[in-house]
Parts: structure tokens; sequence; C-alpha cells
């Protein structure tokens, strides 16, 4: 009953991944961004780790992520292992606000490269960059709907003065984040869940890195079998990688 | 960067004592500190003897100020009630031979006692009892009693029934009309109503059934616990009353009855405050249940910030976990901030301990504890599980970190906490297994986590659907998913007892325990900025005599710093790494350093063995503030890395330089007078075990050298007359005296020196750790006894029986390892003799001293076995071995010395002669690491065998095949 169900020719290959990250740096919005195309205030507590799935199209195969967002809380660092094995791709998030947030994920960096599935796809994303922004830029990168809660408590740049001023809230400077990920052989980009800034440029470029025809070879048992049927997380419209929601809803378990 | 913590090692098992309080919900004992006497505690046999002739046969407990009873199957009947209830005790005089105490309760509640023990026992627990009574009558508990239960709905309930019975005519149709009411405490459901249907959950049906048991049977303080009790709460506590409920069955109660206002206090004194606790709760407050009304007003996240940051305040040790919040949103919702307060702190510390603590092993050692039972109880869907590498507790820990609270709709999660407080915390595991079995089928198909969770999910979103849709039997059909769930809980996983949970939780923690700890040393180990010249396994290694010295002398308590000091919104998320002060230090160091730690080596002709004691001296010191390069005062791991990194690579010169910089206290490049004395002294410290007098020729030839040579190489003051008398200028003794080149020179002077510096002084330091225990070369009787004896206490009474069978057959010896152990007889060479005639050194030496130091040094110059510890004086070795001082020396004579270090080396190879070995050891070592590295966290999920009966697993079998009732 495994294959076929879908009926489709195209075989989605799932891909593991896991964002790691110091607290509130905004990881769940990241991922709430990228499946479900929409960002506000926290709507569900982390505990251990949040489970979402999304679909989206790479060139002529179909990848089926399926997103473990880790609580970020110090104490559960020692948890993370049981999310991050096995997983094909890591985000590492940082928050460009806060230098000390960039020191936490190049230790969760480095317990990737010495513990995680070696040939890990790891990328590290600087968030929270509309912070940083002159108040200008956002125009041309706000695709983002008007949603009220947008504004919410950490994001307080609500003082309009001109472009200069909102750059001192930046920490990390891009240039030295860009290098560190360089150098530690990572895909980097800035992002903000806020205006969706990267984001989905991020889970592309994870996605052209993951050695598919790998895992599609190592796997042939399990990954076609039909995705057990996206919650409510791949149902939306949004990701412009993303195919057809209906075809995840008809492929039901058994 | 790390914090390491030793928390668990310590950890010790409940006393009974403890067990009885935890099992009748009591308060742990408080530091005694206004309650001057301590009552005595008893307990005896008896019966509980209900009017309808029902009797209860069980235990008493005076546990003061409480009286606990519980029938012998531990359900059928049980109270906990404080003395201060109580008004009065009679004994009735019935029948002969029957003990019968007849007690009425404050609201006129009376019930009988029949003491079944003998006579005297009899006796003494009704006098005890007085006793503790009479106490609570003096403290005045007896008044607090009708204003205490002023504040819960049970009162409110009952009173308006027995209006209802006086008043019959009285229509009152809902509970909110009486103003009497306002009194009682309740939680934000009573503004922002309850969550759920109140017609659906049955409300009023469920209010008039617990309105009659607790008019007949007591309620809140004085509630008696029937098993219709317990059925009641598994139908679901009606909202107006769970709070108060959760209170009673929890003990939370009597936390709150015997410590009024201390939570407001508490908040109060703790005012302003941040901390990263406090900063923690903040981010958290608007994701906790956020879609329940009063969480999104500020009145309702007002009081998540007060209680979950009251609880942080008083248990900064757990301060705030993620999980937390959820349950202390859930529990404000049917219960008033400071009744929250004290049931957070009854699941956190009580219900379940060590789940939120920093390390979280309470969580982890419960899902290795589930993952147990799932394997004993559903053998197949665990090889299933195996077969296709999918983790339980992907799912099963959100169960049970936040009650099912996350996981499931909340109407149904209260029902399960309903039961969770009132039968314990096998609640937990028995719906957990029930969830499973009852998805058995669904979850043979998944493959991976992702499904698993995706299952799960459309399972929980569906409990309020009817288990049997298709059923023709109209019932059938209206048993719903949650009730089919309960049911398979209670009573096909009725197996899993208390006592179930409290064994495997016993057999697991070690393990879990070693997973947390080697999991932190890896993570301590990667998060190092530099590992200087040392590999991985050798940082391991000096980690873990870190480890265990923090075991010895836990570092002092990381205090809160001042709020001032904390406003500054950087502060990282980690917690403040561990730094070390001077004591834990000695003891770090003597695990490596061979001259760190004095060492006797005892033979008592049947067995031998080597005591170790932490070695104490001015050295250490030294080299403790030399290593704290941020002069904090004390070290992190990485400081003592950096610091052995220092000193353990060095060759000869750079030795030199070392010792020479490590005297430099000022660091001016110069030594003076005073610290080339405080530097020979360092040397004969090291030197102190040593056989025979070359090294303390060595230090004497040195001390009189460096006087020579330095005095020689002063820069003439131009005031100084060339001819005048005295051949050297005077110089103070604090004063710039001797730079590195002449130091130097001094050390290449003497061979010993020279290759003390060249080579021996870095085998002095030895990363492997040295076992105690000394293989006997000729196993006797008793010597091969010692392999069988395990514990510490065992071996140190061992040790004092075979001493004194060795002194009594004239075999008993004791002398001290040395740190170098290069010399092993008299016979060696005396070092180069030929700079310096005696008589040289013997001037200048005098002539060179001022008068504070002439005295060691003529002792010096004629070395000699008695004057060295004097010297030595600050190396007192604390006789912790119970051996008499007679036999044991701090120096031993040279002679005598020799002749056992000569024995001794028949014995044992010295440490300094297998350097290489060592290197071998430390790569197996690293091998194995490597092997062990992605297993030892997720050992709680690892495959694991327990040994399972044929029988069990076809029990098991049955119960996976069963059909669902
Ligand atoms: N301005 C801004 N705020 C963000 C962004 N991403 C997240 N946040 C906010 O940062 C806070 C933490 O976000 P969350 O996703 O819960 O972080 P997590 O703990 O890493 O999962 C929330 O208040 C978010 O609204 C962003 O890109 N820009
Ligand atoms: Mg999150």
């Amino acid at each position: 009953m495994a294959d076929g169900a879908s009926g489709s020719a195209e075989r989605s290959v799932q891909v593991k991944l896991v964002l790691l990250g110091e607290a509130a740096v905004g990881k769940s919005s990241v991922v709430l961004r990228f499946v479900s195309n929409e960002f506000q205030a926290n709507k569900e507590p982390t505990i251990g780790a949040a489970f979402l799935t999304q679909k989206c199209r790479l060139e002529d195969r179909v990848l089926r992520y399926e997103i473990w967002d880790t609580a970020g809380q110090e104490r559960f660092h020692s948890l993370a292992p049981m999310y991050y094995r096995n997983a094909q791709a890591a985000v590492v998030v940082y928050d460009v606000t806060k230098a000390s947030s960039l020191e936490k994920a190049k230790t969760w960096v480095k317990e990737l490269q010495r513990q995680a599935n070696p040939n890990i796809v790891i990328a590290l994303a600087g968030n929270k960059v509309d912070l940083v922004q002159s108040s200008t830029a956002p125009a041309a990168a706000a695709t983002s709907e008007s949603e009220d809660e947008a504004d919410d408590a950490t994001a307080t740049p609500g003082e309009a003065p001109a472009s200069g001023e909102s750059d001192s809230l930046r920490q990390v400077p891009r240039e030295e984040a860009e290098a560190y990920a360089q150098e530690a052989g990572l895909l980097f980009f800035e992002t903000s869940a806020k205006t969706g800034e990267g984001i989905v440029e991020l889970f592309t470029e994870i996605a052209k890195k993951i050695p598919i025809d790998q895992i599609l070879a190592s796997s042939r048992g399990g990954a076609g079998r039909p995705g057990a049927a996206g919650a409510r997380a791949g149902a939306q419209e949004g990701v412009n990688l993303e195919e057809n929601a209906a075809k995840s809803k008809d492929s039901c378990n058994c | 960067m790390s914090t390491i913590s030793t928390q668990l090692r310590n950890f010790k098992e409940p006393t009974k004592e403890q067990q009885t309080q935890l099992f009748f919900a009591l308060p742990p004992d408080m530091p005694r500190g206004e309650k001057d006497v301590e009552l005595e505690r008893m307990e005896c046999q008896a019966s509980l003897v209900l009017s309808g002739e029902e009797v209860f046969a069980g235990k008493l407990h005076l546990l003061p100020p409480y009286l606990a009873f519980c029938s012998l199957d531990r359900k059928s009947a049980r109270f906990s009630i404080p003395l201060s209830t109580i008004r009065r005790v009679e004994r009735l005089n019935a029948r002969a031979g029957v003990y019968a105490l007849s007690l009425s309760l404050y609201h006129g509640m009376k019930f009988v006692i029949h003491i079944t023990s003998l006579r005297p026992t009899a006796d003494l627990f009704c006098s005890l009892l007085r006793d503790a009574l009479k106490v609570e009558l003096q403290r005045g508990r007896m008044k607090t009693v009708k204003t205490f239960v002023k504040t819960c709905y049970s009162e409110v309930l009952v009173a308006s029934a027995e209006n209802e019975e006086k008043e019959a005519e009285a229509a009152k149709t809902d509970d909110n009309s009486s103003s009497s009411e306002s009194a009682y405490l309740g939680g934000l459901g009573l503004k922002f109503k309850f969550p759920g249907d109140p017609k659906k959950l049955r409300e009023a049906s469920k209010t008039k059934l617990w309105t009659t048991y607790l008019k007949s049977h007591g309620r809140n303080l004085t509630l008696f616990r029937y098993a219709q009790c317990t059925r009641l709460v598994q139908v679901g506590l009606p909202n107006r009353l769970r709070g108060e409920m959760w209170e009673t069955l929890s003990g939370s109660l009597y936390l709150r009855y015997e410590n009024p206002d201390y939570f407001e206090n508490i908040l109060k004194e703790n005012e302003g405050r941040i901390n990263t606790a406090t900063e923690e709760i903040e981010k958290d407050l608007h994701r906790s249940l956020p879609e329940y009304s009063a969480y999104q007003s500020e009145e309702g996240i007002a009081s998540l910030r007060k209680v979950l940051q009251a609880y942080s305040f008083r248990n900064p040790e757990t301060g705030y976990c993620q999980a937390m919040n959820i349950l202390a949103a859930a529990i404000l919702i049917y219960m008033s901030e400071e009744q929250a307060f004290w049931l957070l702190e009854v699941i956190c510390d009580r219900l379940l301990p060590g789940y939120y603590s920093p390390s979280m092993h309470g969580t982890l050692l419960d899902q290795r504890v589930f993952e147990a039972l799932v394997h004993r109880c559903l053998p197949i869907l665990y090889d299933h599980f195996q077969q296709v590498d999918v983790q339980l507790s992907v799912a099963s820990l959100p169960w049970f970190l936040s009650l099912f609270i996350n996981s499931m709709p909340m109407v149904f999660a209260f029902r399960i906490i309903d039961c969770f407080f009132c039968m314990g915390p096998k609640v937990l595991f028995q719906v957990g297994l029930a969830i499973l079995k009852i998805n058995g089928e669904d979850l043979l198909q998944i493959q991976d986590d992702g499904g698993f969770i995706q299952l799960m999910r459309e399972y929980f979103s569906k409990l309020g659907e009817s288990a049997h849709p298709e059923s023709s039997d109209p019932r059938a059909r209206a048993i719903t998913r949650f009730q089919e769930l309960l049911l398979v809980s209670f009573r096909e996983f009725a197996v899993i007892t208390d006592d179930t949970i409290i064994n495997e939780r016993r057999r697991y923690r070690s393990e879990i325990v070693n997973s947390i700890e080697s999991f932190s040393k890896r993570s301590a180990v990667r998060n190092l900025k530099t590992l200087g010249r040392f590999t991985k396994e050798q940082a391991g290694l000096i980690y873990d005599a870190l480890f265990k010295a923090i075991c010895v002398v836990p570092p002092p308590a990381t205090v809160f710093p001042t709020p001032a000091l904390l406003t500054t919104k950087d502060g990282s998320e980690e917690r403040p790494e561990t730094r070390i002060g001077l004591k834990t230090f000695k003891i770090f160091l003597s695990e490596i350093c061979t001259w760190a730690r004095d060492e006797r080596v005892v033979t008592n002709g049947v067995s031998s063995r080597v005591e170790r004691n932490i070695a104490d001296h001015e050295l250490i010191d030294r080299l403790f503030f030399f290593w704290d390069t941020s002069f904090r005062g004390a070290l992190s791991f990485q400081d003592l890395l950096n610091g052995l990194d220092g000193v353990m690579f060095n060759d000869l010169m750079e030795n030199i330089e070392w010792f020479f910089n490590l005297h430099d206290k000022n660091k001016d490049g110069y030594l003076t007078k005073d610290e080339v004395l405080t530097l020979s002294e360092s040397l004969l410290f090291i030197f102190r075990f040593e056989v025979g007098d070359a090294y303390l020729g060595a230090v004497s030839r040195f001390m009189s050298n460096a006087f020579e040579y330095g005095d020689a190489l002063l820069p003439r003051s131009d005031a100084a007359e060339p001819n005048d008398d005295s051949p050297q200028p005077q110089i103070e003794s604090n004063q710039p005296y001797m730079n590195l080149a002449t130091f130097r020179m001094v050390v290449l002077a003497d061979e010993i020196l020279e290759t003390f510096f060249e080579t021996d002084f870095n085998s002095t330091f030895k990363l492997e750790p040295v076992p105690l225990d000394m293989p006997s070369s000729n196993p006797s009787v008793l010597g091969s006894l010692w392999s069988n004896i395990a514990s510490d206490d065992n071996r140190k009474f061992f040790n004092i029986v075979t001493d004194q069978i060795g002194r009594t057959i004239g075999k008993h010896q004791v002398y001290h390892r040395p740190a170098i152990g290069k010399i092993t007889s008299l016979e060696e060479p005396k070092a180069r003799e030929s700079l310096l005639t005696p008589t040289m050194r013997h001037s200048t030496s005098s002539t060179s001293l001022n008068t504070g130091a002439s005295d060691s040094s003529t002792n010096l110059a004629t070395p000699s076995v008695s004057t060295s510890p004097s010297l030595l004086t600050v190396d007192t070795p604390t006789p912790k071995s119970k051996i008499s001082p007679a036999e044991y020396s701090p120096m031993p004579t040279m002679l005598q010395a020799a002749a056992n270090a000569a024995a001794y080396m028949e014995r044992t190879p010295f440490a300094i002669d297998d350097a290489k070995d060592d290197e071998e050891d430390t790569d197996d070592e690293s091998a194995a690491e490597d092997d062990g590295v992605m297993d030892e966290v997720d050992a709680f999920l690892e495959e694991h065998d327990t040994g399972l009966t044929d029988a069990d697993r076809e029990l098991a079998k049955d119960l996976i095949n069963a059909e669902p009732v």
C-alpha cells in the first residue's frame, strides 16, 4: 500500500529538517512564515519540539519538509539530539539584534557537525533583519499580508526616525556572520519572519543542496509512502515552490 | 560556557518516613526554626469504623501536626487531617478488649477508630496524640481553621445544601446567586468562563453528587477519601470545585494552610527583581494557552506572571522551565494565584520530581520508564518502533511534561489531570499506554517520527467522537473515544501501580544520570574556546578530574547577582559558568599532579593500598592565582585547561621559565630574595617524599648558588665605594633581585635540577587517573578477599582489620609515595659537586642572607632529615585514616623510606615509568568515546532488553490484541 497511493509519477522526497537556536530568536516564526506564510505573535508554545510539514516543488521534484521546531530554552538542549538525529537539514537561527544569539548558534553548529548525520546540510539564518533595515526598505520586501498582530512586543522600532537610526539595533554585522558561515561551510541568509524576506530562499537553497537522489536511493521502501496527510501544515497556499495542496489531502494514510 | 552540576549524584532515595509523608500528600518537613519541640511520630494498627457498620482495617499514623489513616489496600479509605481540625477525642468504653476512640471535627463530623495494636502501643499512641493536640492548641492553630476554610468553595456547597434542607421552598437554580460565596477563592474561569460546555459536562449533576459526598465525608482539610471519591473524580470534577479538589487531593492545600501570606510576601520581597528566570518567563507569558480568553487580557497575564515568578523566587535552582507556563496557565483557570503557586510547587517538586530542573533528569527518567513499560506491555508495537526507528519520546515527552494540556483538547486534558492529582503520577503512564494500545493497529503502519506525531494528533483531535460509531447499540455509540481511553487506562493498565513506577525509576536512574553527565561532559569539551595542545580525550580527562573535585567540594552556589547587575539586557541565556574556588582546586590538582597529593603506601602483610590525601602548600595556592588570569578568584574549566596547557608541554627551558614566572609575583621579570626562598620551598615541597637526600642537596645548592650569583650580578650602586669593606651592596628582601637568565644559570648548574626541569617535572602531571588499589604481589587468603569488597565502608573496615593483623605480625608498613620517585636507593649519585666547594657555599649563603632567611639557609647547608620538616610545616596531611600518630611520621626517616621504597618497587610500577602506556590508554579511551558519541544522549531511547519472561510476553500480546472495551 505504500507506493502509488498518491497516484502521481512524482515521488515526493521526504526531508527532515530541524530548527535550532536560542530562545526567542524567531525559530517558530520562521517556520510559520514558511509553512503558512503568516506572521503572528506566538500561537503555540513549543514543548520539546513542534512538528510541521510543508511540501515544495523544486524543478521537477516534490520535496516534503518535515520540520522539527525545537524549544529554545537552554535546559531543553539535552533533548535536541532526539530531534536532530537522522535530520538531513538544519536551520540554525540567531537574532541579528542580539550578539549572544550568534554565539549560541555557533555552539549548535559545532554540535551538529560533530554529532548529527554527517551529510547534514546546515544553514545559518540571521533573523529579524526587518528591525535593522531603514524605514524605506521594507516596501520592497513587504510581500506579506497586513496583519495587525505583526506589531508585537519585541518588534519595537516604533520610533520612525530616518534610516540611519534603525541600524543601531544591529549587533551582528552581516559580514561577520557570513564570514563565519563560509568558514564553517554553512549556507547563510539574513531573514525576517515578519516581512518574509529571505525565508523562501532559505528553504529553497537548502533543498538544492540536499542530495535528493541519495535519499531516494537509500530509503526506497519508506520515502515514497503517502505522507501522512498534512495536518494544518500542508494545506496552505503561499510558498511559490509548493505543489498542489489537494494532492496531499487525498493521499491520506490508509 | 558550561555549568557542571553534580546534583544528580547526590540523589538519595526517600526514607521510609518521607515516603509515608509523600503518600499522605503532607508537606515535607520544614526546617524546624520556630517549632521548638520535635514531636514524636508513631503508627499503629487501627480500623476506621463507619456508622453503617462498615469497617476498614488499616494503619493510623500520627505525623504531627497531622493525623493520617490508610486502609490496608491503600485505596478503600484514607484521610490526612490537620490536628487543628480535631475538637474532641474520647475513649469509648465499649465492649471489653476494644480500644476505641471517637474523634469529632470542627464542623461536627464524628468518626470512630479502633486501635487494634496491643494495649501498651495504643496507650502510647493516645498519649502522643494528646501531646500533639496540646501543642497545636498552644500554637493557636485551632482558631485558624475557620477562617481558612472560608476560602474553600466546598464550604459554600455544603452550606447551601444545608440551607436548602432548611428552607425547602427556596428555589435556587444556579450557584452564582448567593452573596456569601464571595469569600471563596477561585480561578480565572469564574470571570472568563471555564472551557467546555457546562451542559455537556453535566456540571449540575456532578456538583450535586459532590455536594452529597462532601457533606457526609468531610471536605478540604478534612476530606475522607473512599473508593467513591476516586470514582467521582474519574467522572470529572465540576469546574467550580475543581481547583479546590486539586489542592486537596494533591496536598497543596496543606502547604497553603501552613504558610499563610507566604505567597504575597515572597512576591513583595522580590519585587522588581530581574534575572534569567524572570526574563524567560516574560518571553513565554503570551504563549501560554493563548487561545483562552483570560490570557488575551492583562489580568490573566499578570496572574500568570505572579505565579511563575513566585515559584522561581522560591526555587531558584529550578527557576523557570518551559512547560511550567502551560501548567500554571491551566491551573489558574480553576484556582487563585496563591492556590496555583502551591499546587505548582507540589507538581514540580513532589509529583514530577526533576521534570523541570536544569538537567530535566526527571523527564528523561520517566521517558525511559515509559519506554520500558511499553516494551513490557505492548511488545509488538515496541518492536515495530524499533524496526522503523521511531522514538516514543517525540510524542510522549510533551504528554508528561505538560500533563497532556498541550496535546489534547483542554477539557479532556483536565479530566486526566483530575485523575493525576487523585491517583498520582502513575496515571500519566497508564493513559500513555492506553493511547498507544488503542491506536495499536494504526501505529503498526507508521514508518517514522513524523508519521507517529501526526497519527497522535489526529487521534487527539477526535477524542470527543464516538468510539463505536457503527455500533447498533445506542449505549455503545454514546461512549466517546475519551471515555474509552480512560477505561483502557484504568482497567487494562491497572497493573501499573505506584510501586511499578517507583521501582522502574530506581532501575533506570543511574543509566539516565550517566547519560546526562556524559552529555554535559561532551558539550563542555566541545564548548571550550580552545583545547590548547590537548586532544579532546585529554580535555575529557581534565573534565573528569574537575567533576570529581566538584563532587567533593561543590563550588559556591551561583548566587543571584544583584538586580542592578542584571538589568543589562544581553545577559546570555546560559546558566552561569561553573567556577571552582581554591578548596576545590586543591582536590582537582591532587587528581592530576603527583606532588599535590600525599600518598601513603600501607602494607600490612595482607594487602597493600595507597591512602591519598590532599596536599596543602603555598605552591598550590600560588598556582591557583597564577592560572586565574581574569582575576575572578575562581577558575573555570577553560582556565584549568589553559593552565595545564601552559605547563604540561614544556621543555627544559620553558619549564624553567614557567617556574620562574610562577614565583615572580609582580611579573616584573625579577625574583626578590623572598621569592627565591619561596621558590626553594616550592621545590622542597615537590621533593618532600623523594628517597634519599639528593634532592635536598640539590635545593640547598640551588639556594647558595642563587644567592652567590645573584649577589655577583647585582648592579653595583654608584654610591658604593669600590674598595668598600662589604663585598656586596645590601638589597632589601623584597626588591628585584634575580632575573630569568641568572635563574636559568643557577638551575643548569645542578644536574638534578636540570633533569627535574627537563623531564621529571612534566611527568608529575598525569591526566590518567591513578588507581588507589595496588595489586598484592603475594595474594594470600585475606588479600584475595579484597577484590570482593565492594563498598567503601567495608573497605575501610577491612583496612583497619588487616592493619591490625599486620601490626601484630610485624608487617605493617607505611611510607609516602614520592612525587617523582626516580631515585629509589641511597646510592644515587650526588649531583655535580664541581662548581662550588662546600665551604664556598657555606660562606656565601651566610653572608648573602639576611637574618630572616638565615635560619633556613643554614639548615639547608647541612641537609638533615630533622630540619626539613620545618620547611614543610605547611604540609599537614589530614590524617583521615585511623592509624595512630605513632606509626605515622610526616617525613619518614630516609633510611626507613628507602627500605620501604625498595619493597614498594618490587610490587608496583612507578608512575614515572609508564608514560608511554598512558598514551596508549588515552587512545583506547578516545576510540571508545567516539563510538559512544551519538548513543549517550539517546540512551534512554535505546533498545533495552528488560528480560521479559515468556509468560509476560504472552500476557502483553493478549493485551495488545484484545478488543478495546
Ligand atoms: N521584528 C521581528 N520580530 C520577530 C521576527 N521573528 C520573530 N519575531 C518575534 O520574536 C519573538 C520570538 O519569536 P519565536 O518565533 O517564538 O521564537 P523562538 O523561541 O525562536 O521560536 C516573537 O515575539 C516574534 O514575534 C522577525 O523576523 N522580525
Ligand atoms: Mg519556538
